[in-house]
This record gives C-alpha cells, structure tokens and sequence, in this order.
C-alpha cells in the first residue's frame, strides 16, 4: 500500500470516529458528556493551529541550529593547492 | 541453525585481497570536470590509501566538450587502468542513466555514488564504511542536518554547509520539513548525494526508480525505505559551489514540490 493510500485510510477511520462523536452516536471515553460537547467542535481547528506552531518551531530551530563549517572550506582550499603541485608532477594536466 | 549461515554473516565478510577484505567502486558522473576530476581523483585516492581500502573509480563521462575525458586517460595512466575506468556516454543522458551505465562496470562490492564538485569531501567515506561495518547496514547517507551519526558512533564531526545565505538555509530547511511531514523517510538529508550502498541492494532500488534529477536521490531512499532495507547516516560538511554563488530559483522549488507529492502517492 501506498504511503498516501495509508494515509487516505487513517483519515477516514478518524474521521468517521470524530464525527461520530461528534453528533454523539457514541460516547467518548473518560470525558462528561457535557466536556465533550465543548471540546469536539474545536478540536481541528486546535489540531491546525498546534500543526501551524510546530512547524515553525520546527523551522525556527532549524534556521538556529544549522552550522557553518568555514574551516572545511579553508581545508579544502588548502588540500587543492596541494594536489595541484603533486598531480602536475604525475604529468596530469591542472591549471 | 547454523550461525555461519545468516545473511548478516555472509554479506559481511567480503573476498578481496584487502585488511577491509571488500572494495569499493566510486561511480562519478562527469560533465565539463576538467579542473576539477584530477583533483577529485587525488583526494580519493588518498583517503582510500590512507584506510588501506581496495578500491576503483568509474567515471562515466557525458561527452564532455572541455577535455574531461582527456584528463581522465591520463589519470588511468598515472594511478593505473584498474583503478580510474573510463566509461563514456554519447551524451548527456541524466544522473539516473549514469549510475545505471557505471554499474555494469563495477567489480567492487560496495558502490559509493558522490558529486565530482568538491561540494562531497572523500575523508568522510572511511566513517561510512565504519558505520555501515559497524551494524551491517545497506546504506549509509551523508547528512548536512545532523550533528551525530544514526545510529550513534563516535569518530564523527558535525554536519554543515558552507556557501549558503540566509535565504537559502531558510528553503532547505522548508523543504525537508515538507519531506519529513508528508514522507516520514527516517533519514534527515533526504536530498543528499553522497551515499555508500551494498551493490546488490543498489541494483536492486535503481531498477525501481523513475524520477530523474535530484528528485532521483530522494525516490531511491524512499524506496530502499519502503522495501525495509537499512539506512544510517553520518553527518558531513558540504561546500557548496567553490567557485560561485548557490542559486535556488523558484522552479526548483516547485519542482521539488512535485517530486514530493509524486514519491508520495506512488511509494
């Protein structure tokens, strides 16, 4: 199965769950009745929103935490000269 | 049972006349390299006489105008004619392609496939080849996003890119958020390139594959995933475009996008 297959199934079964619940065909477990009746209309819009600010955290951090490595270029730099000088040596042709 | 008679027990043991008893074919895709294949070649070659390793380079040239394969002769010639083979293509006929062509020459046992253009440094295969050693794994990836090795080894140095501004760290960034959330590959760097494969497990994946470019690098990942193969990752520096500013344009991106949705409803 497809990964967007696997996805499409999972949605539907919670979403026909979640609105089951919703019109109060079946109970939810360990909640009031009344407490449900409050929380279950807003519950996609809290899943949205929680999506929306992982995200960017998750892109704040990435941007925090993403490294520069100046000294591989300067190694680099210094590792070309060398094998320039040993390659023209070898007779290879280097500019 | 007989313990000898494991898979692990028998892909791990290699034949080839080296203290590391297997070798290792880097398969390098050239186009107008001229400057940078003798370089490429003499760091390699380096690193894999430092390690003791067995090892060969195919470079499979797409008819490049500017002389490369006249250097690579002459590079057969100065480290020897098993080690640098030259195997050139009519012409420019995509990385997928390439990969496919170099493999019909290899007589290694691991493959390493990496960039010609500096931006991928041979002092980080012997780590590969450790981690991969060390748990048996059927790739291991190149990471630019992550600190440590996955699974964790010790030896290793932080991941990062030199070359990039701000803008462009900001859209790397977004767009392995996008792969992580809609593909969940288990790998950090999904769009890397440099990465050492079992070569059976290689054979295996790119008959599989179908997307070509950079989108290319992501579907064999995601497939080697999918099919329950072993992936782990060591961290490495890249440094993009030596020479150069990095330039992202805007269908790059939606090209990506596309290669995302793609590798999503179709793996």
């Amino acid at each position: 199965m497809t990964r967007a297959k696997r996805v499409a199934l999972w949605s539907a079964v919670t979403s026909v769950a979640y609105f089951l619940a919703f019109f109060a065909y079946i109970p939810v477990p360990f909640v009031t009745a009344e407490h449900a009746e409050q929380v279950l209309p807003v519950l996609p819009w809290w899943l949205l929103v929680s999506f929306g600010s992982y995200a960017l955290w998750s892109l704040g951090r990435g941007l925090y935490t993403f490294r520069e490595c100046t000294d591989a270029y300067t190694e680099l730099l210094s590792e070309i000269s060398q094998a320039k000088s040993e390659l023209r040596v070898k007779g290879v042709s280097v500019d | 049972m007989n313990p000898f008679e494991s898979n692990a027990a028998l892909t791990m043991q290699g034949q080839f006349s080296s203290s590391n008893t297997h070798k290792y074919s880097v398969i390098l895709p050239t186009y107008n390299e001229r400057k940078n294949l003798p370089i490429i070649i003499w760091l390699l070659a380096r690193t894999f006489a430092e390690n003791e390793l067995a090892w060969e380079v195919i470079v499979v040239d797409d008819n490049s105008p500017d002389g490369t394969q006249d250097v690579a002769r002459q590079l057969a010639a100065s480290y020897g004619e098993d080690r640098i083979l030259l195997r050139p293509r009519a012409g420019k006929l995509g990385l997928g392609t390439a990969y496919i062509h170099g493999l019909n020459f290899c007589t290694g046992d691991f493959v390493i496939i990496m960039d010609a253009d500096f931006s991928h440094h041979p002092k980080f295969i012997p780590q590969f080849i450790r981690l991969q050693q060390a748990h048996n794994l059927d790739i291991v990836t190149g990471t630019r996003y992550r600190a440590d090795a996955s699974p964790p080894m010790p030896g290793t140095t932080p991941g990062g890119v030199h070359g990039w501004d701000l803008k462009r760290k900001f859209v790397s960034r977004g767009a392995n958020f996008l792969a992580d959330t809609v593909l969940a590959p288990g790998v950090s760097d999904l769009t890397g390139s440099f990465r050492l494969y079992k070569i059976a497990v290689l054979r295996h994946i790119i008959t599989l594959t179908v997307s070509r470019g950079y989108v290319f690098q992501m579907e064999m990942i995601v497939r080697a995933r999918a099919l329950g193969y072993s992936v782990g990752e060591v961290p490495i520096t890249f440094v993009d475009r030596l020479f150069g500013e990095s330039k992202l344009g805007a269908s790059e991106i939606v090209q990506y996008g596309k290669g995302v949705w793609t590798l999503f409803t179709t793996v």
